[in-house]
C-alpha cells in the first residue's frame, strides 16, 4: 500500500510528457510567427503600409414592385455622393477649392462640414454633397489626381413611379438607426448592418425579407491615399478573397391596377379620405387610396427631418393608410346589413310598411329621420333607396344587438379581414357583452337605435365596407382580400403565389338577395335614390350613401346645412357598392372626409373606379349596357347569363395613364353624357 | 483554529498572481493600444472596464487563496450540480448574443455560465480521479462515469451553441485524464472513434456558421466572406510586426479597423503588430514559466485531488492560449476562444482569477503540518 504523497510521485511520467505537450504546442506557435513575422514579414509590412486591402459592400438593389398588368410601379435607381476621407487629404486648401468648384459649392461650407466631423475617425467618409450629377461625377473621376482623399460613393434612390397616388399600400423605406438595429436583428433574425434600409410601411414593411435581397460585397486594393488600385484578383497573399455579387431582391405583381388606382387618386383631388375598389368574385383589390398621402420617393433619397418633421406633425395624419389603418362610422351604408338581418329574420317582408314622420318617439329620446317632413309610407325597397331612418329605427327596437352582431360578422365587418398588410385595424360592431366589459353598464336598447343607422358604436374601414358589397354583388361569399398576386425571383422564377382565398361562404334566401340587390340599383338608377345623381348611361352601379356625423349636434343644428357648418365639423361622406349593377364585376367603397354627402361628395369618385375598370377590363360592356335600355331587370340578368361581356386578356390591356402618370387616353364610357338632374336632396343620415 | 495573518503570509505563494498580473498589464496596454484609434466609438473606455474587472477578478482570487483545499473537495459535487443546473436555466431563458444563449443576466450584469463551468468541471474531475482507485491506471471502465460528468455540460453548452467552449471542457476532461495515467491503447482507440464521431459531427451536428469556419479554414477559397478576410488581415497584422514591431499604439491594421473583433479574440496579432517576434517570444515565455511552475506544483504536492485540481487549472490556461495564439495566426479556424489575461472581457478575467486563487490555495498548504 502506497501512502498519497507516492500515489502523486508515480505520476511524475505523465506530468514530463504534458510539459513536453506544451513546449511542443509553443515551439509550433513560434515556429509560425517566425515564418509570419521573419521569413516573410517585409512582405506583410510593405502590404500594411503601402497597400490596403478595403472591403465595400455592394448593396443588392431592392426588388421592384409592379402592377397586376406589370407596369412597373417601384424601382430603384442609382444615386452619387461626394464624400471625403480626412485621412487621405494631402493639400487641404488645395483640393477643397477645387472640389468646390467642380460642385458648385463655397469652400467654406466644405470645410465648415468637415468641422463638424472632426471629432470621428479619420478613415470615415464625410459627405460633402449628396446626390450629385452624372457630370460631376465624370469630373471627379477623371481629376482623381487632383482630387486626392474626394471619393464618390453610390448608393441605389427608391423611386416611386406615381409619388404619392400609391403611398399607402407601396410604403417606404428609411435607413435603419444604430439604436434600432440590435431589436430588428433580433425580431427577424437577420443580420442587418448599418447603413441599411428597411421597410417601414405597406409592402415595402410587409415583403421587405423578400425583396430587400442579399448584399455582396467587392474588395479593392487601395493605395495610401485611398485611391483604388486595383480590384483584387489573384495574388498570393489574397488568395481566398473573392468578391462576392449581390443578388437582387425579389420583384413583386400586385393585384392593384394602376390606371384604377389613378382614377381613384385624381377624383379624390383636394379630397381627404379613402377609396377602394375589390374584385368580387377574388377578393382581390384593385385599387386602394388613401389621402392626404405622401410621396415615399423623399424617404430614401435621404429624408430631410423637415419633410419628416412635417409629416408626423401634420394633423391630418398622412402616413395612416385610411383604408385599413382607420374606422369610420358607416352611417346609412350599414342599413343594407340591418335590412339584411330583419328579412332574414323575418322581422320585415316585402310588405311591411312603416310610416315615416320625420320623429320617431323613444322612451324620453326622440330619434329624428334626416329628412324633417318624414317619407310618409315607406317599404323595404323604399328605405334603402331614400335611406329613411325611420323604417330603421322600428327594426331597432324588435332587432337584437347581437343578432346584428351576427351577420355583419358573416360579413366580415368588425374583424380583421387578413389583408397582407401592415396594422390592419378590426373596426368595431358592438354586443351586448362586449359593452358590459368595456363600459360596465348594460346594453341600452336606444343604443341599438343608434347602430342600425351605422352611428354609435359601430365603426368600419373601408375596406370592410368594400368587402361587405362585394360579398352582397357575390351573393354569400366572403373572399380574403389580398393585394399581392406574387413574388418572383430576379431571373423570373415565381417565389411565392398568393390564391385567392375564401373566408367562408353562407347561404341567405333568395328573395333576401334580389331584394336588396333590387333596392341597391333603386338607389342610382331610379328617380328619389340618394345617389341619383350619380347614374350614368356609361356605367351602372347599385350601392348605398351614407353620412356619418363627425360630432353631435343639438337638435336645432340637426338640420341645418352641412356645408355651413367649420370644415372640422361637416359630416363624413360615404358611397359602397359594386357595379356593374345586374352583372357585377367589382365592388367598392368611398368615404370622403367632411365631404357631407354620400353621393355628391364619395360618388364620384366610386364612379370613376367603376368605369375605368369597366372600360379597361370589359370595353365592349358600354354598347351592352345601350342594348339592354328597353329591357326590364329580370330580362337584363338573364341576358348579361346567356350573352356575358367578354373580359380582355389581363396581360394585354390598354393603359390609360403613361409612365408620368398623365392620363393619354379618356375614358371611352364618359363619351355618353349623363342627362341633367336634380341633385338628390340629401342622404341618410 | 485561529487566523494568523503573519503566518498565512510568510506561507502565502505569490508566484501565481505575480506572473499573471504581469501578463494582464501588457494585456491591459496593448487593449488600449488596440482601441485607442477607434475615436469617439463605444470601444473608447474599454479599457478601464476592463480595470475594474480586473480588480474584482483579483480581490475574488485572493480571498479563494485563503480557503483550505479540502472545502474545494467538499464543494466538488454541490458546485458541479449548480453548474448544470445554471446551464439548463441559460438554455431555458438566457439572453440571446451574437445569436447564441450564452448569457445570463442578473439586474443590468451579464455573466457567461460556461466559463466557470471549466472551473467546476476541474473540481469534480479532480474528486472523482482522486478517490475512485487512483493508484490503477485508467481504461475504459474506469472512463464511464467520468465521461458522463464531462459529457453533460459539455452537450448543454455546445448546444447553446458555444462549440468553442464545449470542445474546451473536453480538451480539460482528455488533459486530466491523460495526467491520471490514461492507458495507450485507450487512447488510440478513442482517436479514432474522435476521427470518426467528428466526421459524423460536422455533417449533422454543425450550424451552418460552425461548419463555415470550417471549410474556410481548410480551403480559404470556398467562401471568403468572413474567415477568409479577417484571418488574412489578421495574419498582415502579426507579419508586419517583423522581428522588433512597430512600436506600441502604432499598429495600423488594428486602429484602421482592418481587424475585426480587435479587443477581444484578436489581441494578440495586435500586439504581434507593435511588439514584433522579440514581444512573442517575451510574451510566451512569461506564459512557459507560468505552465512550467504549474506542472512542478502538480508534482510537489500529497494529496492526489490537489494535484489534479493543479493540471486542471493548467489546462484551461494552456488550452486557451494555444488554441487563441494558433487561430489568430491562421493555424486553427477561427472559434472565438480568449486569449487569457490579455482578451477584454470580464468572465473570462474571473475565471482566470479564480483559477489563480485556487492552485495559490494550494500551493500555500503544501507547507501546513
Amino acid at each position: 500500500m502506497f501512502g498519497e504523497d507516492d500515489v502523486v510521485r508515480s505520476h511524475q511520467e505523465r506530468a514530463d510528457m504534458v510539459f513536453n505537450l506544451v513546449v511542443a504546442c509553443f515551439a509550433l506557435v513560434l515556429a509560425r510567427l517566425w515564418y509570419l513575422q521573419i521569413y516573410k514579414g517585409k512582405q506583410f509590412f510593405n502590404y500594411s503600409l503601402e497597400n490596403r486591402l478595403r472591403k465595400d459592400i455592394v448593396r443588392a438593389p431592392r426588388g421592384m414592385v409592379f402592377s397586376r398588368n406589370s407596369v412597373l410601379l417601384t424601382h430603384n435607381v442609382p444615386r452619387f455622393d461626394a464624400v471625403i476621407i480626412p485621412q487621405y487629404l494631402e493639400s487641404k486648401e488645395e483640393t477643397i477649392q477645387y472640389l468646390a468648384e467642380v460642385l458648385g459649392m463655397n469652400p467654406d461650407s466644405i470645410k465648415k462640414t468637415l468641422k463638424k466631423f472632426q471629432g470621428q475617425a479619420r478613415y470615415i467618409p464625410v459627405v460633402i454633397k449628396k446626390n450629385i450629377s452624372r457630370r460631376e461625377v465624370a469630373v471627379i473621376e477623371t481629376e482623381a489626381h487632383r482630387l486626392p482623399g474626394v471619393m464618390i460613393e453610390t448608393f441605389i434612390s427608391r423611386e416611386y413611379t406615381d409619388k404619392d397616388a400609391g403611398a399607402h399600400v407601396l410604403g417606404y423605406i428609411s435607413e435603419i438607426s444604430q439604436e434600432k438595429l440590435p431589436k430588428l436583428r433580433e425580431r427577424d433574425k437577420y443580420e442587418y448592418k448599418l447603413g441599411d434600409f428597411i421597410g417601414q410601411a405597406g409592402i415595402e414593411q410587409q415583403l421587405d425579407l423578400d425583396i430587400r435581397g442579399t448584399d455582396g460585397y467587392q474588395f479593392m486594393e487601395v493605395d495610401a491615399r485611398g485611391r483604388m488600385k486595383r480590384h483584387v484578383g489573384s495574388d498570393d497573399l489574397y488568395m481566398g478573397v473573392d468578391n462576392k455579387n449581390p443578388i437582387p431582391g425579389n420583384n413583386v405583381r400586385l393585384t392593384i391596377d394602376r390606371d384604377v388606382q389613378l382614377a381613384a387618386y385624381h377624383a379624390l383631388d383636394g379630397k381627404d379620405g379613402a377609396a377602394v375598389a375589390v374584385d368580387i368574385e377574388t377578393g382581390e383589390v384593385i385599387a386602394m387610396v388613401s389621402r392626404p398621402a405622401y410621396d415615399p420617393s423623399n424617404f430614401s433619397t435621404g429624408l430631410t427631418s423637415n419633410y419628416w418633421g412635417q409629416l408626423v406633425m401634420d394633423e391630418k395624419r398622412p402616413l395612416r393608410d385610411r383604408t385599413i389603418q382607420e374606422h369610420y362610422s358607416p352611417g346609412s351604408v350599414f342599413k343594407t346589413l340591418v335590412a339584411i338581418a330583419a328579412l332574414e329574420e323575418g322581422i320585415v317582408n316585402e310588405k311591411t310598411t312603416v310610416n315615416c314622420t320625420g320623429k320617431f318617439p323613444m322612451g324620453s329620446r326622440t330619434f329624428h329621420c334626416w329628412k324633417k317632413e318624414g317619407h310618409g309610407s315607406v317599404d323595404i325597397y323604399r328605405s334603402i333607396k331614400e335611406s329613411c331612418d325611420t323604417y330603421y329605427y322600428k327594426i331597432g327596437t324588435q332587432i337584437d344587438i347581437d343578432t346584428i352582431h351576427k351577420y355583419a360578422t358573416l360579413f366580415g365587418m368588425g374583424q380583421r379581414l387578413g389583408i397582407i398588410l401592415p396594422r390592419e385595424t378590426t373596426g368595431l360592431i358592438p354586443t351586448k357583452a362586449w359593452k358590459k366589459k368595456r363600459t360596465g353598464v348594460e346594453w341600452q336598447k336606444g343604443e341599438t337605435l343608434s347602430c342600425v343607422i351605422g352611428q354609435s358604436f359601430v365603426n368600419t374601414t373601408p375596406l370592410q365596407l368594400a368587402m361587405f358589397y362585394a360579398t352582397i354583388a357575390n351573393e354569400g361569399k366572403l373572399w380574403r382580400p389580398h393585394v399581392i398576386k406574387e413574388v418572383f425571383s430576379s431571373t423570373g422564377e415565381l417565389k411565392k403565389n398568393y390564391e385567392p382565398e375564401l373566408i367562408h361562404q353562407f347561404k341567405l334566401s333568395d328573395s333576401t338577395w334580389r331584394m336588396i340587390k333590387q333596392s341597391l340599383y333603386e338607389v342610382v338608377n331610379v328617380p328619389g335614390g340618394t345617389a341619383y345623381s350619380q347614374r350614368g348611361k356609361g356605367i351602372q352601379m347599385a350601392g348605398k350613401t351614407g353620412t356619418s356625423q363627425v360630432v353631435s349636434f343639438s337638435a336645432d343644428k340637426i338640420f341645418s346645412k352641412c356645408e355651413n357648418n367649420e370644415y372640422r365639423f361637416r359630416h363624413h361622406g360615404l358611397f359602397a357598392g359594386y357595379a356593374p349593377s345586374k352583372n357585377p364585376k367589382i365592388a367598392f367603397s368611398v368615404v370622403v372626409e367632411h365631404g357631407c354627402h354620400g353621393s355628391s361628395g364619395a360618388g364620384p369618385i366610386a364612379k370613376a373606379m367603376a368605369s375605368a375598370y369597366m372600360n379597361k377590363y370589359y370595353p365592349s360592356y358600354q354598347n351592352k349596357l345601350i342594348g339592354q335600355e328597353k329591357m326590364t331587370f329580370k330580362e337584363v340578368i338573364d341576358d348579361n347569363i346567356n350573352n356575358p361581356v367578354p373580359m380582355i386578356m389581363e396581360s394585354n390591356p390598354q393603359n390609360y395613364y403613361d409612365e408620368k402618370g398623365v392620363q393619354i387616353k379618356q375614358w371611352t364610357l364618359d363619351k355618353v353624357p349623363t342627362a341633367a338632374a336634380p341633385v338628390a336632396a340629401g342622404d341618410g343620415e | 483554529m485561529v487566523f494568523n495573518w503573519r503566518e498565512e503570509l510568510k506561507r502565502f505563494d505569490f508566484f501565481f498572481f505575480g506572473i499573471c498580473t504581469a501578463i494582464f498589464l501588457i494585456g491591459i496596454l496593448n487593449l488600449y493600444s488596440a482601441t485607442h484609434a477607434q475615436g469617439v466609438g463605444p470601444e473608447e473606455g474599454l479599457y478601464k472596464t476592463q480595470l475594474l474587472w480586473f480588480g474584482v477578478s483579483w480581490t475574488i482570487g485572493f480571498v479563494i487563496s485563503f480557503i483550505q483545499p479540502k472545502n474545494f473537495f467538499r464543494l466538488a459535487y454541490p458546485g458541479y450540480l449548480g453548474m448544470v443546473a445554471i446551464l439548463v436555466l441559460v438554455l431555458a431563458i438566457g439572453h440571446v448574443g451574437m445569436g447564441a444563449q450564452r448569457w445570463i443576466g442578473i439586474g443590468s450584469f451579464k455573466f457567461q455560465p460556461s466559463e466557470f463551468a471549466k472551473l467546476a468541471m476541474v473540481l469534480v474531475l479532480a474528486r472523482w480521479y482522486s478517490k475512485a482507485s487512483p493508484e490503477q491506471d485508467i481504461g475504459f471502465r474506469e472512463l464511464i462515469i467520468p465521461g458522463i460528468i464531462t459529457l453533460i455540460p459539455a452537450l448543454l453548452i455546445i448546444v447553446q451553441p458555444d462549440l468553442g467552449t464545449g470542445s474546451l471542457v473536453l480538451m480539460i476532461f482528455f488533459s486530466m485524464t491523460f495526467f491520471r495515467k490514461l492507458k495507450w491503447k485507450t487512447i488510440a482507440i478513442l482517436g479514432v472513434i474522435g476521427v470518426v464521431l467528428s466526421g459524423v459531427v460536422y455533417e449533422f451536428g454543425l450550424h451552418d456558421y460552425q461548419r463555415k469556419r470550417i471549410i474556410t479554414f481548410l480551403d480559404p477559397e470556398f467562401d471568403a466572406k468572413g474567415s477568409g478576410y479577417n484571418a488574412i488581415q489578421s495574419k498582415i497584422a502579426i507579419g508586419s510586426g517583423q522581428f522588433f514591431g512597430k512600436g506600441f499604439r502604432r499598429s495600423s491594421q488594428g486602429a484602421l479597423n482592418y481587424l475585426p473583433e480587435n479587443h477581444t479574440d484578436f489581441v494578440f496579432a495586435v500586439y504581434n503588430e507593435e511588439h514584433g517576434f522579440v514581444g512573442s517570444l517575451f510574451l510566451i515565455s512569461l506564459y512557459m514559466i507560468l505552465f512550467y511552475r504549474l506542472i512542478w506544483l502538480a508534482m510537489n504536492v500529497n494529496k492526489m485531488f490537489d494535484s489534479l485540481v493543479v493540471i486542471g487549472v493548467m489546462a484551461i490556461f494552456f488550452w486557451h492560449t494555444f488554441i487563441n495564439m494558433s487561430m489568430v495566426a491562421g493555424m486553427l479556424p477561427i472559434v472565438g476562444v480568449p486569449l487569457p489575461l490579455m482578451s477584454y472581457g470580464g468572465s473570462s478575467l474571473l475565471t482566470f482569477g479564480i483559477g489563480c486563487g485556487l492552485v495559490t490555495s494550494i500551493s500555500n498548504s503544501r507547507n501546513l503540518f
